[in-house]
């Protein structure tokens, strides 16, 4: 996020993208409600009717993976309209003048048709965010987990940009994490293109400074990802070492996934859990869990804070980076001596600018945002105040594309999936909690009325849904959440694995899976 | 000249006097939270400082000069000149009489730790002020709740003293509004809509309302299993491990079990908010599925459990195998998005010490 | 006619000012309760949660959620009528669903029952009869009255006889003048709120008129719940458009284009009186826009309540109209500032609103000759109970209550002498001992613990048991305690529970130190009126009857 979470209750304009913050981000949530409160308004772009939707003022229920064409009308009205603010762009922005020509094509009616929604209130939206003082923007997965995945974000820092929403109290651009240390993993440089603190890759003075901390030579290029990783498995890559992540169940094409990781000579797990994924491991470790555990994580506004063990290990489980270590030292890789989390904190510490000023005891209290320069810094709740990290923020021209795959006589409804409430990722933790089955006990297909009926799907009763790569068995729920020609299910349940379904394509940037959208068949068991 | 001394003027401090004490205060600052900057210990029952003021309890009253009945500090704004005794013998006996008279509607005013976080208010408020005298007998107020089968909410009204802070923290901080208040009166009950059960409302079950709740009417179920498991309630300030918001939390435990969660009042992502995950689901930690030794796959093609020495060096040799056959990018390594820190920078400096390679990810592409 | 849709009704409503009670009677008024369903529609159309919404309705006493619901008979159950066969004529209703109810606001009438919109009176089953509401006895100490100078005129309830018996002269004379002056009038005549709480009204004006904000408000609180009090039904049923024009006056002042007219839910006749008067107003240019060609604008509406003594008291009556929980507000802010929809906001008693327009057609000086001695003006007593001709009777300030009793009223009935009043209608609690030195002013009653509040005057005579009148009226006060502050809430509870035999351990000590510090507790530290009134009832009781509390106590143990 460029703003911290106490900014969610400050904005004038909320435009929510992608995002079912009740849901999956309940606490951060809670401010905004507080926000619309105290008079704020808020528009929501989803295909569902959520209930954000249903707080918002404006709600656009667009089609799955249009986002870019809604955000280029937007763009567009803001132009017209003369809501730019010039001096903010003159002053701190780069490519102003192509994109504010580039969005002049691109109109409410154009975006209408691709959309899904009315053009009037597309204008509207654009009007709204681009009137707003200040305008913020909080998104999800719904944005991300596309093929344009990245258009969509850098269509959203386009709007940003052009009013001037960055660097302000109440405004900015703020993708909520899903995971409670995802922020972390990249911090920590659990990344192919960056060193621990962002330093990139690629960039010879990394390489060198890492090359010499760990006393090997490094590749002086991105490292590949794990989505290119896991289509290599057997064909180059052919042992992994996975911790904590359930790649079998959460990641898309479930199938795929399980042979590749099949097909490796040597498959290592760390886990607190027999994880699906485990199941195909050569060796599984067992982990320490939250509680057991202490250490640090970085939530998604930057704060970085600690965790504390409270009670000893079940069993004789280890932590994450003493097993880590262990079998480092038991390759003779130099480097891994770490008494404690401690340690190895520490050491990131000093290996990375944005935590230059941080260690294990100045973060007892959770008081600090990165980036933390230097040990005089008080942290960074707002980023891009002053100026950006890189100078200029840039414009980016950006077209809209179809999603992968569309829908056709073969697969002609749209899914999209999501995360309930309840349940968390493959539920291998609130799955074992007491008492959440009394809520969610069992995982179902939102299915339109209309839709229901066309295809005589009755509520309650079983359909089976088949995308161009497997086919599933569920529960149909008859409502109007989704809005007609579009389905909707979470992957959290094993019984209905519908990741089976999805991985119709990916980012070819980011490589992130397009699990947002994916045409299936649908029709009653 | 004059310039400035206006400037000095108007820059003044506001002052008050406070217990006879002169005490500056700044503009829109409520009598209690002047006091309270001042450590006087004003007892109260239905504020909450995350609350609106409310008024109810009337515990907070105070004396200020010049006005005939004594005023409640929560909701009276402190003013220039003001003159307030907190703490006179007229004051302190209508407080007894309060507390006297709010011990006279609840079936207990000793309930379990465990109940939540706020749940010993009363009981301290009670002790303090000698209010066990058994005085204003009669009728109790509230009625239990004894149909709603929810696993996480005790909603045990017979303990419900309508200090409204549930109703308050649901609507004001949650923004859910799925409670209210029935009736009117000594007749007042909190209840859904149609007095349903919780499951069947707008409730989340974020367990604001438990936790707020200065009685135990409203009690954390989950953690009321553990009442009579031997042991001290011990507190570890920790953070949540499921989104990405990062709101701290308390680990509640008794010896080696955790036994609940409650979340920090002053933990800067959340101000004492949690979600149903956070706050009710922390026990798959301790469940019996917990992974607890390593395991090989041996020839017979399944896992066995073995020892540390055996299966760290089974790992490491294998890793030696696959790099000495297929060279040292055919290791990849994925980091987890749910370990902490450490796990993932020893992740990635195992991979890039080991190999020399950037071969690492993490799971924020799924 | 087939009955609206529930959609139909939300649609009229939606975007009407302070929907939600005339939408929920709507409803009321169709199903003769207000279903789930019902209540599950008007959430969703106002945007109210549905929580909210079901605990306000629950507030209301008089809101059925069940059949027979509003065609059930509801019978008045208050202290007058309890002495004249209330409790019986409830239960020889009981096989029509018949249920109790507080004072109605009937006690010159006896005994009111209210079967959907109609208010029956009569004292058994079959003598219930409906009629309208008696007028005035005729001045009959001849003094010279404001209030209802007019009142008994032929025709003045229509507009045609309001204006040929001077109506809005007072309005049309202020119009031709600065609101400035209006204010000025009205605080020269030191009139002050005639509904029990005796605010300088010219003051609140001009609080109004200085206060920024808009849109400002002028509410009526017609919400007469006082047991004992039925002065502002008398007034609104046979002078409604004086009402109107002090109302109209008033918005003048202080620059409001919008008023209501709270009126409490036991006056349905009332109801249709003043929207027939507000409609010929508006029809005939004296409501609306452009009033009497000036350019001022006056929207004027009446909402009815549905049953809550705790809505007579400002913030509770505010958040009803609002359509929130009827809970008392905090103050400050004060209405004056932060009234209707936290806009600046008058809120004045009927009878306050009805005697502007004379004020201002006499002079202030005029106003202010009326009272005795140095007393200004007059004051609407609501005498009933045990005298031979209850009734309203306006009557200059200082007037001896004997006066009022034994002259005006013919005194208790033969045979009897009086052996208390109630004052302010229970808030005051009673007065014992030698009446013969009381005067109708705050001043006199300050000195025997009590106050004139709104004006309702209950007589006891020497049969009487005052314990039980003293339960009666706390079972009231508990019955209406809105529940919001611990004092009130519990505090009316225990007290009702030591006058009605629930505490026979107690001695006659503890007994009196605990009603004793509830008692006192409750009048320093409740968050409103209603909490900080109820203990004047056994503060009294045990001051000018403690031989009938000892006799109490004795039968209890």
């Amino acid at each position: 996020m460029s703003n911290p979470l106490a900014d969610m209750e400050k904005p004038d304009v909320i435009f929510a993208i992608g995002t079912n913050m009740t849901e999956c981000h309940p606490v951060a949530a809670t401010r905004l409600k507080r926000a619309l409160t105290a008079g704020a308004t808020m528009i929501v772009a989803d295909p569902r009717q959520t209930r954000l939707a249903k707080m918002a003022h404006l709600h656009l229920p667009i089609r799955v993976g249009s986002d870019v064409a809604l955000l280029l009308a937007m763009a567009h009205v803001i132009q017209r309209e003369g809501l730019i603010d010039a001096s903010f762009i003159e002053e701190r922005t780069a490519g102003g003048n192509e994109f504010l020509q580039h969005v002049k094509e691109f109109t409410p009616e154009w975006a209408s048709d691709i959309c899904e929604v009315p053009a009037a209130d597309i204008e509207k939206a654009g009007l709204l965010y681009g009137k707003g003082n200040p305008s913020a923007i909080y998104y999800t997965l719904g944005i991300t987990e596309h093929i344009c995945g990245v258009d969509n974000v850098q269509s959203l820092c386009n709007l940003a940009l052009m009013t001037g929403n960055l660097g302000v109290e109440g405004g900015g651009i703020n993708p909520m994490r899903g995971q409670n240390n995802i922020q972390g993993a990249g911090d920590c440089g659990a990344v192919p293109n960056n060193f621990p603190g962002f330093q990139p890759c690629d960039h010879p003075e990394s390489t060198e400074k890492f090359s010499k901390l760990y006393q090997t030579e490094i590749d002086g290029t991105k490292g590949i990802t794990k989505v290119t990783a896991l289509d290599n498995c057997g064909k180059g890559i052919h042992a992994m070492l996975i911790d904590g992540e359930n790649t079998v169940v959460t990641d898309p094409d479930k199938n795929h996934c399980e042979h590749a990781l099949k097909s490796l000579d040597h498959l290592v797990v760390i886990d607190i859990f027999m994880t699906e994924t485990a199941q195909l491991a050569d060796v599984v470790f067992p982990a320490t869990a939250w509680g057991e555990t202490d250490g640090v994580q970085t939530n998604t506004e930057r704060r970085v804070q600690r965790l504390r063990a409270a009670v000893p290990p079940v069993g004789e489980a280890k932590p994450d980076w003493w097993i880590v270590s262990e079998i480092a030292k038991r390759m003779g890789v130099p480097g891994f001596e770490y008494e404690s989390a401690r340690d190895v904190f520490n050491e990131l510490c000093e290996l990375s600018p944005i935590y230059a000023g941080l260690d294990w005891d100045r973060i007892e209290d959770s008081e600090y945002q990165w980036p933390v320069p230097d040990r005089d810094h008080p942290g960074t709740p707002r980023l891009h105040e002053k100026e950006f990290k890189n100078g200029r923020g840039k414009f980016t021209v950006v077209g809209y594309r179809d999603p992968a795959e569309v829908i056709s006589d073969e697969f002609p409804l749209w899914l999209t999936t999501g995360r309930r409430l309840e349940a968390y990722h493959s539920r291998t933790q609130t799955g074992r909690s007491a008492g959440i089955e009394y809520l969610l006990s069992h995982e179902s297909l939102e299915v339109h009325p209309d839709d229901a009926e066309a295809l005589g799907l009755v509520h309650g009763g079983m359909a089976k849904m088949a995308s161009a790569r497997g086919e599933i068995e569920i529960e149909v729920k008859v409502t109007d959440m989704s809005p007609q020609g579009t389905v909707f299910t979470s992957f959290s349940f094993a019984e209905v694995p519908v990741n089976i379904l999805t991985g119709s394509g990916y980012d070819p940037v980011t490589q992130t899976a397009e699990l947002k959208v994916c045409p299936v068949r649908v029709e009653p068991a | 000249m004059i310039s400035d001394l206006d400037a000095q003027t108007t820059e003044k401090a506001l002052m008050l006097t406070l217990d006879g004490e002169k005490v500056s205060f700044e503009a829109g600052e409520t009598i209690y939270e002047v006091a309270e900057r001042h450590r006087r210990e004003i007892p109260t029952l239905c504020y909450d400082e995350r609350l609106e003021a409310f008024g109810a309890c009337r515990l907070c009253i105070v004396e200020v000069e010049g006005i005939r009945n004594p005023v409640a500090s929560c909701t009276t704004q402190a003013t220039e000149g003001m003159v307030i005794q907190t703490k006179t013998e007229a004051i302190e006996k209508h407080r007894k009489t309060l507390l006297e008279l709010v011990a006279s509607e609840n079936r207990d005013v000793d309930v379990n730790q465990l109940s939540g976080y706020a749940s010993q208010e009363l009981k301290i408020l009670v002790d303090r002020y000698d209010a066990r005298s058994g005085r204003f007998s009669g009728k109790k107020s509230g009625t239990s709740n004894t149909k709603d089968k929810n696993p996480f909410i005790l909603r045990d009204y017979d303990n419900c003293i309508s200090c409204y802070r549930c109703v308050r923290v649901c609507a004001e901080r949650e923004g859910d509004y799925a409670i209210n208040v029935m009736n009117r009166g000594f007749d007042t009950q909190i209840i859904t809509e149609f007095n349903n059960d919780l499951r069947d409302s707008e409730c989340t079950f974020c367990g604001q309302c438990v936790q707020t709740c200065p009685t135990g009417a409203l009690g954390d179920k989950k953690a009321l299993r553990d009442s009579d498991t031997e042991g001290e309630i011990e507190k570890t300030r920790t953070i949540c491990p499921y989104c990405g918001v990062g709101c701290s939390v308390d680990m509640l435990s008794k010896g080696d079990k955790i036994v609940g969660i409650q979340p920090a009042m002053d933990g800067p992502a959340n101000e004492g908010a949690l979600c149903i995950k956070g706050q009710f689901a922390f026990d798959f930690i301790q469940n019996a599925d917990r992974l607890k030794k390593p395991m090989i796959r041996r020839e017979d093609g399944e896992l066995h459990e073995c020892d540390w020495d055996e299966a760290l060096n089974f790992a490491a040799a294998g890793f030696a195998k696959v790099r000495d056959k297929f060279g040292r990018h055919s290791v990849y390594g994925i980091a987890s998005g749910r370990a902490p820190h450490e796990a993932a920078y020893t992740m990635q400096k195992y991979i890039r010490a080991t190999y020399g390679t950037n071969y690492i990810d993490n799971c924020s592409r799924a | 006619m087939p009955s609206e849709s529930n959609a139909a009704l939300i649609s009229r409503w939606k975007d009407e000012p302070a929907p939600l009670l005339p939408l929920l009677h709507d409803f009321h008024n169709r199903d003769g309760y207000l279903s789930e369903e019902t209540i599950r529609d008007v959430a969703e159309g106002l945007g109210i949660p549905l929580a909210e919404l079901f605990g306000t309705v629950t507030f209301y006493h008089h809101f059925s959620r069940e059949a027979p619901g509003k065609s059930a008979p509801r019978v008045c159950t208050g202290n007058i009528c309890c002495l004249h066969g209330g409790n019986e004529l409830l239960e020889s209703l009981k096989e029509d669903g018949a249920t109790p109810m507080p004072c109605a606001g009937r006690c010159d009438d006896m005994i009111p029952v209210i079967i959907d919109d109609k208010a029956f009176v009569g004292k058994t089953k079959d003598s219930l009869v409906h009629r309208a509401t008696p007028m005035p006895a005729e001045n009959p100490g001849g003094i010279t009255e404001c209030v209802f100078s007019q009142i008994r005129e032929e025709g003045r309830s229509t507009l045609d006889g309001y204006r040929a018996t001077g109506g809005y002269a007072a309005l049309e004379k202020a119009l031709k003048g600065t609101p400035g002056e209006v204010i000025e009038t009205v605080s020269e005549s030191k009139l002050a709120g005639r509904g029990g709480a005796g605010f300088p009204t010219g003051f609140k004006w001009k609080a109004v008129a200085d206060a920024p904000g808009d849109p400002k408000c002028i509410v009526c609180n017609a919400d007469e719940g006082e047991p004992g009090c039925f002065k502002d039904r008398t007034i609104m049923d046979h002078d409604p458009f004086a009402v109107i024009e002090g109302m109209t006056l008033a918005a003048f002042a202080t620059g409001a284009p919008l008023g209501f007219i709270y009126l409490r839910y036991e006056y349905p006749e009332t109801e249709a009186i003043l929207e027939n008067a507000i409609e010929d107003a508006r029809a005939n240019g004296l409501l609306g826009e452009n009033i009497l060609g000036s350019g001022l604008t006056f929207h004027l509406y009446v909402r009815r309540g549905a049953g809550a003594y705790i809505c007579g008291e400002e913030g509770s009556l505010l958040n009803s109209l609002e359509g929130k929980h009827p809970f008392p507000r905090n103050k400050p802010p004060f209405p004056v500032t932060h009234g209707f929809n936290d806009k600046p906001t008058a809120v004045n008693n009927v009878e306050t609103l009805a005697s502007v327009p004379h004020i201002v057609a006499n002079g202030a000086e005029w106003y202010q000759g009326l009272g005795l001695g140095d007393l200004a003006g007059t004051k609407v007593i609501s005498l009933s109970g045990d005298v031979q001709r209850p009734g309203n009777y306006e009557v200059p300030f200082g007037l001896p209550l004997n006066t009022l009793i034994h002259e005006w009223a013919g005194g208790p009935p033969e045979g009897r002498t009086v052996q208390a009043v109630t004052m302010a209608g229970l808030s005051g609690g009673f007065v014992g001992g030698d009446l013969s030195e009381i005067t109708l002013d705050d001043g006199c009653l300050k000195s025997r613990g009590s106050f004139l509040g709104a004006g309702g005057i209950m007589v006891f005579d020497d049969s009487r048991n005052m314990v039980e009148a003293a339960h009666n009226a706390m079972e009231f006060f508990a019955h209406e305690s809105c529940g919001k502050c611990f004092p009130c809430r519990i505090g009316t509870q225990r007290i009702t529970e030591r006058l009605n035999g629930a505490t026979p351990n107690l001695t006659h000590e503890e007994w009196l130190a605990e009603i004793d510090d509830i008692g006192s507790t409750m009048k320093s530290t409740s968050a409103c009126g209603l909490g900080m009134a109820a203990p004047h009832v056994t503060e009294s009781l045990v001051r000018y009857f403690p031989e009938q509390v000892e006799a109490h106590l004795s039968k209890e143990s």
